[in-house]
């Protein structure tokens, strides 16, 4: 496979981990613009157990998640109390938090008589895993589409699940959840736990694809991106973000004449879905349709096969 | 009677969201073991490299860029190599991809030169891609504008827009 095409696939993959994070926030009714600290905290986490403690990639990425996802706990109880643009503008504040302390912070070690760690604003370089492994690029997409394919069989568990239908319940009406003697604010914690170790898996995989990372990459364009990736595939499933995902890197990519106005189209194409469809491509109603119809058709096919074949002879 | 069914389905329904979260660290856990089995752990010492980077404005956002690449514990130039000049924008992770190209090796060791287009200009991280006898990746953050190329923009300044 084309090494071009491998960074492409590779960097779609590592961004559908915050996509999926920024989506699961938004079933339960929440807009956050801070799924990109979480994906920084499994960055520089991961990236430096692999880097300065030796560990196995394994390990540094469940290190990595497990991090993110407490800071994602610690950061879901006190913002309990807060919706709509109150929570949104609470979690911005986080991440720019985020941001400013990695620009402050600075841990390095003398690796083979070289300076490795993170370096404040210079960053965190020499993530060099890969390389001292000998693993090659589509290994490590191996790697990445194994564990997005983890998380999408999870997300189709949870969704199946009565966590599932109590997280959309919540985001639907709040207070008619809690009526229904849903513990609303644990599972509110509880689904910011998730996404932010999504996130963090997320970052983890990213640090040790591009062997380099700094504060800056995690700044508000991210998250706005990755709760745009939501909003433009849908909320009707886990694959919305996914489709967000692809029609951002993938589609808008492939159209070379259009590089330098991405931007421009891709935050027209969200004003216009937000006006068209506001739950996305892949809605509610779609899926439902899609679900439907694939009854109808495997009803058919059960049917066509039961049915007595005339004797020939 | 409907205070003692009530702390019943509670537990239940608690379980069930117990079981859904072991099952989905069951997979995420067993994937990231088999992964860990697969042969992925043989560390073995690499050649590190570093380069030095100098890129000159050529056309509309194409750069000629000149690559020297040295082992980064001896000095010794790194010649023979397939190297390829990519880039990536800090300020836009993943989203910019830019096709990257390879580099051709001058005449002296160790120097190859490539000429790189952007999409638009600003601070850039060049990944500089070694395969062959060394097998390693150099990322240099530089800021291209139309009219030269100096070093990225430092934090501070940045704040300030």
């Amino acid at each position: 496979m084309d090494d071009y095409l491998i960074g492409v696939l590779s960097n779609i993959g590592v961004i559908s981990f915050v996509a999926l994070s920024a989506y699961l926030l938004l079933l339960t009714g929440e807009i956050s613009f801070g799924q990109q600290a979480f994906f920084a905290i499994g960055a520089y986490a991961a990236g430096i157990a692999t880097a300065l403690w030796g560990w196995p990639l394994a390990a540094a990425l469940v290190w990595g998640a497990a991090v993110s996802g407490g800071a994602a706990l610690l950061v879901g109880v006190p913002t309990l109390r807060l919706h709509g643009l109150y929570f949104a503008i609470a979690t911005l504040a986080f991440a720019e938090m985020v941001r400013i302390l990695l620009e402050l912070f600075r841990y390095q070690i003398s690796i083979d008589g070289e300076l490795t760690g993170p370096n404040g604003t210079d960053g965190f370089r020499n993530i060099r895993y890969i390389f001292d492994h000998n693993i090659d690029a589509f290994q490590f997409l191996l790697l990445i589409y194994s564990l997005l394919v983890a998380a999408m069989l999870a997300f189709m568990l949870l969704e199946r699940s009565r966590l599932g239908v109590i997280f959309r319940m919540i985001g639907q009406d709040e207070a008619l959840a809690e009526l229904q003697g849903i513990p609303v604010a644990r599972r509110r914690v509880l689904a910011a736990g998730i996404a932010g170790t999504l996130a963090g898996i997320g970052g983890g995989l990213y640090a040790h694809l591009t062997t380099y990372v700094e504060p800056r990459i995690f700044d508000i364009m991210l998250g706005v991106h990755s709760l745009a990736y939501g909003l433009i595939g849908g909320l009707g499933t886990a694959l919305g973000p996914l489709l967000g995902v692809l029609i951002d890197i993938g589609l808008l990519e492939s159209i070379r004449a259009l590089a330098g106005y991405r931007m421009i189209i891709f935050g027209g194409l969200v004003a216009v879905l937000l006006i068209v469809r506001p739950r996305g491509l892949l809605d509610e109603t779609v899926v439902h349709k899609i679900g439907r119809g694939w009854q109808r058709v495997s009803l058919w096919a059960r049917r066509s096969s039961l049915k007595p074949r005339g004797n020939s002879g | 009677m409907g205070t003692a069914v009530q702390p019943e389905t509670e537990g239940k329904q608690r379980l069930s969201d117990w079981r859904m979260a072991v099952k989905s660290a069951t997979y995420a856990m067993t994937t990231l073991a088999m992964l860990a089995l697969c042969g992925l752990e043989n560390a073995h010492a690499q050649v590190r490299a570093k380069a030095d980077v100098s890129c000159q404005p050529a056309e509309r956002l194409q750069y000629d860029c000149i690559i020297k690449l040295a082992d980064s514990r001896t000095s010794e130039p790194l010649s023979g190599l397939t190297l390829t000049v990519g880039a990536d924008m800090p300020s836009m992770p993943a989203v910019h991809n830019v096709r990257p190209v390879k580099a051709t090796e001058e005449q002296d060791k160790g120097i190859y030169r490539a000429r790189i287009a952007l999409e638009m200009y600003g601070d850039w991280a060049l990944r500089l891609e070694l395969s062959g006898t060394v097998r390693d990746r150099v990322v240099k953050l530089l800021r291209f504008e139309s009219d030269r190329v100096g070093e990225a923009t430092p934090a501070p300044e940045r704040h300030r827009h």
